[in-house]
């Protein structure tokens, strides 16, 4: 399976780091945030990512990629969580794109995937509609032929960075409720396209997407047949999953180390909250968790690399342990920091926001803990 | 993150495959069964089992080849467990391979190697572990067992506790104080001790299982050769937290936290709640699940441990502790999902039947009182080995800086 050397995996780190300790402070985060475009990320910052090669990462080489899988979309996705950034990585680089590679036609593939690494095109994955929850087959909306292309009907549920994506990729079953589910792109301008843009919990933008009868041409189904695409959407949800669950162990890192550096300073009662047993240990825990959400999700992330058997049982897994661990330790940095961690002026809020999201987007640890519950007795009554 | 490849390697599978068929082959028949149904070996039983691992060096494969072992990296090592856990064998006793053994080849004379290190190998001297003592637990260094040169000898003053298998050692290492002056890190000695020495006494202590594992080892003018020292005198700290490194790693071991969760779901099967099976309830499954994700969560901390220990020759602090920490936690958490369905048999505990030739009448299901056992016993998982807060004030220091 497509995978780096270590000696590339650690070039990559080290671009990552790099660039984005240079390149991406917090005073920088606010003005792309909060700038006056109003589009909550950086499209120069963007630009630079291409550029450097982060978003044709996992991308093959015919496309302009580095022939990387999951692994290297992780360390992409740890680096950008520890600095939070904003760009939409994870629905272009590893939803829009995993899509057009899973589901697509090789000439699809071959028109469609330049442009993504090229730093060109952004996309954004909206699968899930109001009534789905977190569950991955729930699908109403309708694509129906007319003419030369398809004309889709449905809602889809709140999807960030589906705000400014070039493109959506929209599930839709064809020509009836009964019908298989296929994947489209559609263009996020495309007449009977209505977009409700907001803010998430933790500010980045998205939107709604309602469609009404809206006209795409019969290129823009990925795939070539009416095949049913749930099973690739099944992939791209856990592919989602562990990239966030990446995402969510740089934020924990880092603020795990802002925190270790607060206490070191911050003095009362005549020295360093760092002297006192009870936060020592509590940092350790919040080490131990974040150790733990790594380890695990390094095994995730290698497992559906190399395909194996039990890859989505370690990816659920990998989920619910990282669900746990991000809760932790976001609500424990904004603990130990006490008054300064409730400021919107301090980073540490910011990265319990963005955790919380990680905790829950593609479901959250109760969810994935009752997948595993499920399956678990469904291969007991097999046997 | 995530840099390393943390994939098990295939190379193993044939010495895996050698492992597997000699435990088939060799294992005795009244090891077997008693393992089978969670009953106590006896000291000879268990002794010609390790017997038999020794003759293929096996208890002692992972030290270098100079030293009489067979050089195996960390994962080999990790795989000759797992082969025996799946194999129904009984644990592998660390006190004399990876305790005593390590620091004797490490720090101790030639005289020493050659007179310890074959008996070790083959089995042949049972080892225990003379560290804590009534005032000295968690702060192991304020000990107070006296030792005080003699002519050739040091006059060993004192007492040990929580001494594991003391009633089954013919050798202890102890740290005892060679000089009470100086501070407390300072004054110490390792010294290895002839447990059949005059003035030596061992009383069981009965612990909450009500099973014999611990024991107090009192000390009255015992008299050590100073040859049975280990490097110099009052710098048996450093020989201490040698050894103590090599504990905390050794602590988990994967393969029997696999055989916990497999035996609670068994347990769960065959425990009904209004006539369904415990295993089928909700809040089992979940439970289920939590237990599961902690398991790949630990599989995938040792699997990063021992990449560490291949990129840099030795695992790293935080990783080493945090198994420790959480492996020991998992295990408390699989035992305790087994209590809670033993509360609906009424939480007998039989601990008679723990013993072979017990031929009273079982009360619930065949696994009650091994469940129930083992539950009490791993009680004290995160105490020993260095508790779960003293793991905790190691992280802190040695590795956040605090």
């Amino acid at each position: 399976m497509p995978s780096l050397s270590s000696e590339e995996r650690q070039l990559l780190h080290d671009s990552l780091s790099e660039f984005l300790a240079e390149n991406y402070s917090f005073e920088r985060w606010k003005k792309l945030a909060r700038g006056p475009e109003m589009e909550g990320f950086g499209r120069a910052e963007w630009a630079k990512y291409a550029e450097l090669g982060w978003l044709g990462v996992a991308l093959p080489e015919q496309a302009g990629g580095a022939g990387g899988g999951m692994t290297e979309l992780g360390i992409v996705m740890a680096g950008a969580g520890r600095h939070l950034v904003l760009e939409p990585l994870l629905g272009t680089i590893v939803l829009g794109a995993g899509a057009i590679e899973l589901a697509g036609t090789p000439e699809q593939r071959e028109k469609l995937l330049p442009p993504i690494a090229g730093g060109k095109h952004l996309m954004a994955f909206c699968h899930a509609e109001p009534g789905a929850g977190y569950a991955r087959d729930w699908v109403r909306a309708i694509a129906r032929a007319d003419g030369a292309g398809f004309v889709i009907d449905g809602e889809k549920s709140f999807a960030i960075g589906a705000h400014a994506a070039d493109t959506l990729v929209v599930s839709a079953r064809i020509e009836s409720d009964q019908g298989p589910v296929g994947l489209f792109l559609v263009p996020r301008t495309a007449e009977g396209v209505r977009l409700n843009v907001a803010p998430a919990l933790d500010g980045r933008l998205g939107a709604t997407v309602g469609l009404v009868g809206a006209k795409i041409a019969s290129e823009a189904r990925l795939g070539d047949r009416d095949e049913d695409m749930l099973g690739v959407i099944d992939r791209l949800s856990d592919r989602g999953a562990i990239a966030v669950c990446a995402e969510a162990c740089g934020a924990m890192a880092a603020v795990t180390q802002a925190t270790v550096e607060y206490l070191k300073t911050r003095q009362q009662f005549g020295q360093p909250l760092s002297k006192f047993q009870v936060l020592q240990h509590r940092l350790v825990d919040m080490s131990v968790s974040g150790e733990e959400a790594r380890a695990v999700v390094h095994a995730a992330l290698q497992a559906l690399d190399d395909g194996t058997s039990g890859a989505q049982r370690t990816a659920w897994a990998a989920k619910a342990q990282t669900a746990r661990a991000a809760r932790f330790v976001g609500s424990q940095a904004i603990q130990l920091h006490g008054g300064m961690g409730m400021t919107d002026e301090l980073a540490i809020g910011h990265y319990y926001k963005r955790l919380t999201l990680c905790e829950t987007l593609f479901g959250d640890g109760e969810w994935y803990l009752q997948q595993i519950g499920a399956a678990a007795t469904a291969s007991v009554v097999s046997v | 993150m995530f840099i390393r490849a943390v994939e098990p390697n295939r190379e193993l599978d044939a010495f895996r495959a050698e492992v597997c068929a000699f435990c088939e082959r060799e294992m005795p028949t009244e090891v077997r069964s008693k393992q089978a149904r969670g009953q106590h070996l006896e000291r000879q039983e268990y002794d010609a089992w390790l017997k038999r691992l020794g003759t293929r060096g096996w208890l002692t494969g992972k030290w270098p080849k100079e030293h009489g072992g067979l050089g195996w990296s960390p994962e080999q090592f990790l795989a000759f467990q797992e082969e025996l856990g799946r194999a129904g064998a009984p644990p592998l006793i660390s006190f004399g391979p990876t305790m005593a053994g390590p620091v004797i080849y490490t720090f101790g004379t030639p005289e020493q190697k050659k007179k310890y290190l074959p008996g070790i190998i083959r089995n042949e001297t049972w080892w225990c572990q003379g560290y804590s003592e009534p005032g000295a637990g968690s702060d192991l260094a304020s000990l107070t067992t006296r030792a005080v040169r003699d002519g050739d000898a040091y006059v060993v003053n004192g007492q040990k506790i929580w001494t594991s298998m003391a009633h089954w050692a013919d050798m202890i290492f102890a740290l005892v104080r060679t000089d009470a002056g100086a501070k407390k890190q300072e004054g110490i000695s390792f010294l290895l001790i002839d447990m059949k020495s005059p003035g030596i006494t061992v009383r069981p202590i009965i612990g909450i299982t009500l099973g014999h594992h611990l024991n107090e080892v009192f000390f009255e003018n015992v008299r050590v050769p100073v040859e049975n020292r280990i490097g110099e005198e009052n710098k048996g700290w450093t020989y201490a937290k040698f050894l103590l490194a090599n504990e905390r790693v050794g602590n988990v071991d994967i393969a029997k936290v696999e055989s916990y969760l497999a035996q609670i779901r068994r347990l769960l099967d065959a425990t009904r709640d209004g006539g369904k099976p415990l295993s089928q309830e909700p809040l089992f499954q979940r439970r289920l699940a939590e237990l599961e994700v902690g398991l790949a969560t630990v599989k995938a901390l040792m699997a990063d441990q021992l990449a560490a220990a291949r990129a840099n020759g030795a695992p790293s602090l935080m990783g080493a502790a945090a198994l420790k920490l959480r492996g020991t936690e998992l295990v408390q958490a699989i035992l305790q999902t087994g209590l809670e369905a033993l509360g609906r048999h009424g939480m007998v505990y039989q601990s008679d039947a723990l013993h072979a030739g017990w031929n009273g009448e079982l009360i619930g299901p065949e696994e009650s009182a091994d469940v129930i056992y083992e539950h009490l016993y791993r009680r004290a998982a995160t105490i020993y080995g260095g508790s779960s807060e003293v793991q905790k004030n190691i992280i802190a220091k040695g590795a956040l800086g605090l």
